[in-house]
């Protein structure tokens, strides 16, 4: 599903974040990217959503070649990608469910049928009651389960997640974590950049481990 | 075409939902772009009226024939003959003695007429061509001027001529302004949406990593800049509106003073339906300018 081959990233300024980056994840894996902060974690997911393009080597997802997108072909990539940002990225001036809705409202899906989806959705990461409140008097937990639920509400074959747990006491993060174990067991291929290594013990998968921008080890 | 239409009437939703909370912004800046829109529009209208006023006048070109004081009578009939022709709309003979009768009449010239010797007054006819063009009304004084029996030809269209080419000068003028303010409209326009784009930054920033496409992400503001331009079109014309209320009674004044039944004319219904679509138009086209610009800097972080 997501193929690396060489590929290298280098920042403008000349940090170079990836370094002849070569491996392979197959559909239906889960996958934890682990690492020092700065090792190329996140940029490494970035070029999977072609957030950030390859500056040599090739990126490929579902066949398609991510340096080679077009821009107006980007969008389409993405809807088929759900993405879990450490930071939320929730918008502050609507309510929750108005929040998971946001990838149907952009797919172009009838209203009705927008609030059954995310109804369901919400009602899996435990959030249904609190549909109407706004995002700001949501914890932080409560918070990162409102943006996997905006990532998984258009059934998503890919899931990125970038330290969904990073800011998150050990409670919370276990229940992140086995929500995301309950998704790879229904088929949706996961890539989880953490350094929580309980959650990887806790959840199995294989590990591709980054050093400085190397594919260090890859540990099933 | 269903997720199309869906995704205009969300928009298009969003749009009015966004102009209602910020009422405030929408009003003085509909109000900026109304009084903008208001100058070339009222001159439009202004310049109409008055094209009206020229209309009412007898701005019909009119042929004076004097006939030789010698000229026989066959070469009378003969010029008789002649204004019956097809390209003669009316031609109206004055009687020299009629012509003296109307300078008597005429105020103060009374005594100086009664003091006069003779009629020193030609026979004359007043000929009104069918065609008011300019190059034919020359052509058909200078050909009468040719016949015999006739001593010269005046043409009365000096007048009228000048008054036309203001007209025209002033309606040129009109296009010019309309011009510069269009591009004053699209300026306002884009720096109203600039703004809203600039607001919701974060929106727009979730929604292209989420799959948005450019023209999703655009089209709200697209509605927003069209309405915005809408509504300014509505204050120009409610500007107007005023602005023919305040004149009515003066101007209603001064044409009684000249014994004229004129009144201001509104602007009609097509002429309301271009400037509202026009101020949409340009409304949408400054939308457009700014949130592709702004989609740029938003995306590239700075």
């Amino acid at each position: 599903m997501i193929q690396f081959s060489q590929v290298t990233k280098r920042y403008p300024g000349g940090h170079e974040a990836l370094s002849g980056v070569n491996f392979g994840i197959e559909q239906g894996e889960l996958v934890f990217l682990t690492g020092h902060s700065g090792a190329g974690k996140s940029t490494l997911l970035k070029l999977v959503a072609a957030i950030e393009r390859p500056t040599s080597g090739v990126v490929s997802v579902n066949g398609q070649n991510i340096g080679r997108l077009s821009r107006l072909a980007v969008p389409y990539l993405r809807r088929n990608i759900g993405l879990v940002f450490q930071d939320h990225k929730l918008l502050f001036d609507r309510s929750a469910i108005e929040n998971v809705m946001l990838p149907l409202d952009i797919a172009g899906l009838d209203r009705r049928e927008s609030i059954k989806r995310a109804r369901a959705v919400l009602d899996k990461v435990g959030l249904l009651t609190r549909e109407k409140a706004n995002p700001v008097s949501l914890s932080g937990g409560e918070q990162q389960r409102l943006c996997i639920a905006r990532a998984l509400v258009s059934r998503p074959a890919l899931l990125l997640a970038d330290e969904p747990t990073g800011n998150l006491d050990a409670g919370y993060a276990a229940d992140i974590m086995a929500m995301f174990r309950d998704f790879h067991q229904v088929g949706t291929t996961l890539v989880i950049a953490t350094h929580d290594d309980r959650a990887i013990s806790a959840l199995g998968g294989r590990i591709l481990h980054l050093d400085h921008g190397r594919v260090e080890a890859v540990a099933a | 075409m269903m997720a199309w239409l869906r995704h205009q009437k969300h928009a298009l939703g969003g749009a009015l939902g966004r102009l209602r909370a910020q009422w405030l912004g929408t009003l003085l800046t509909a109000l900026a772009m109304g009084v903008a829109i208001s100058l070339p529009a009222g001159l439009y209208l202004a310049l109409g009226n008055l094209a009206r006023v020229a209309g009412d006048l007898p701005a019909q070109p009119e042929i004076s024939l004097f006939l030789d004081a010698r000229a026989t009578d066959a070469q009378k009939q003969a010029v008789d003959a002649r204004l019956k022709q097809p390209d003669i709309a009316k031609a109206h003979f004055v009687p020299r003695d009629r012509a003296l009768e109307a300078l008597a009449a005429a105020q103060g010239l009374t005594d100086i007429a009664a003091g006069l010797p003779g009629n020193p007054l030609p026979d004359a006819w007043i000929v009104q061509p069918k065609s008011t063009a300019r190059d034919d009304l020359v052509r058909v004084a200078d050909e009468l001027a040719k016949l015999p029996g006739v001593a010269e030809t005046h043409l009365d269209s000096v007048w009228a001529d000048r008054l036309q080419a203001a007209l025209e000068a002033g309606r040129t003028l009109v296009w010019l302004l309309a011009g510069l303010f269009a591009v004053a409209l699209v300026a306002i326009s884009g720096n109203a949406i600039r703004a809203q784009v600039l607001a919701r930054r974060d929106e727009i920033l979730v929604s292209r990593l989420i799959g948005a496409t450019d023209r999703h992400i655009r089209r709200p503001f697209l509605y927003l800049g069209a309405l915005q331009g809408l509504f300014g079109g509505l204050a120009a014309l409610g500007v107007l509106a005023i602005a023919g209320a305040v004149l009515r009674g003066p101007i209603d004044r001064l044409a009684s003073l000249y014994g004229s039944g004129f009144q201001l004319a509104a602007p009609a219904g097509p002429e309301i339906a271009v400037v509202l679509g026009l101020t949409a138009l340009f409304g949408w086209l400054g939308a457009w300018l700014s949130v592709t610009r702004a989609l740029h800097q938003v995306e590239s972080g700075r």
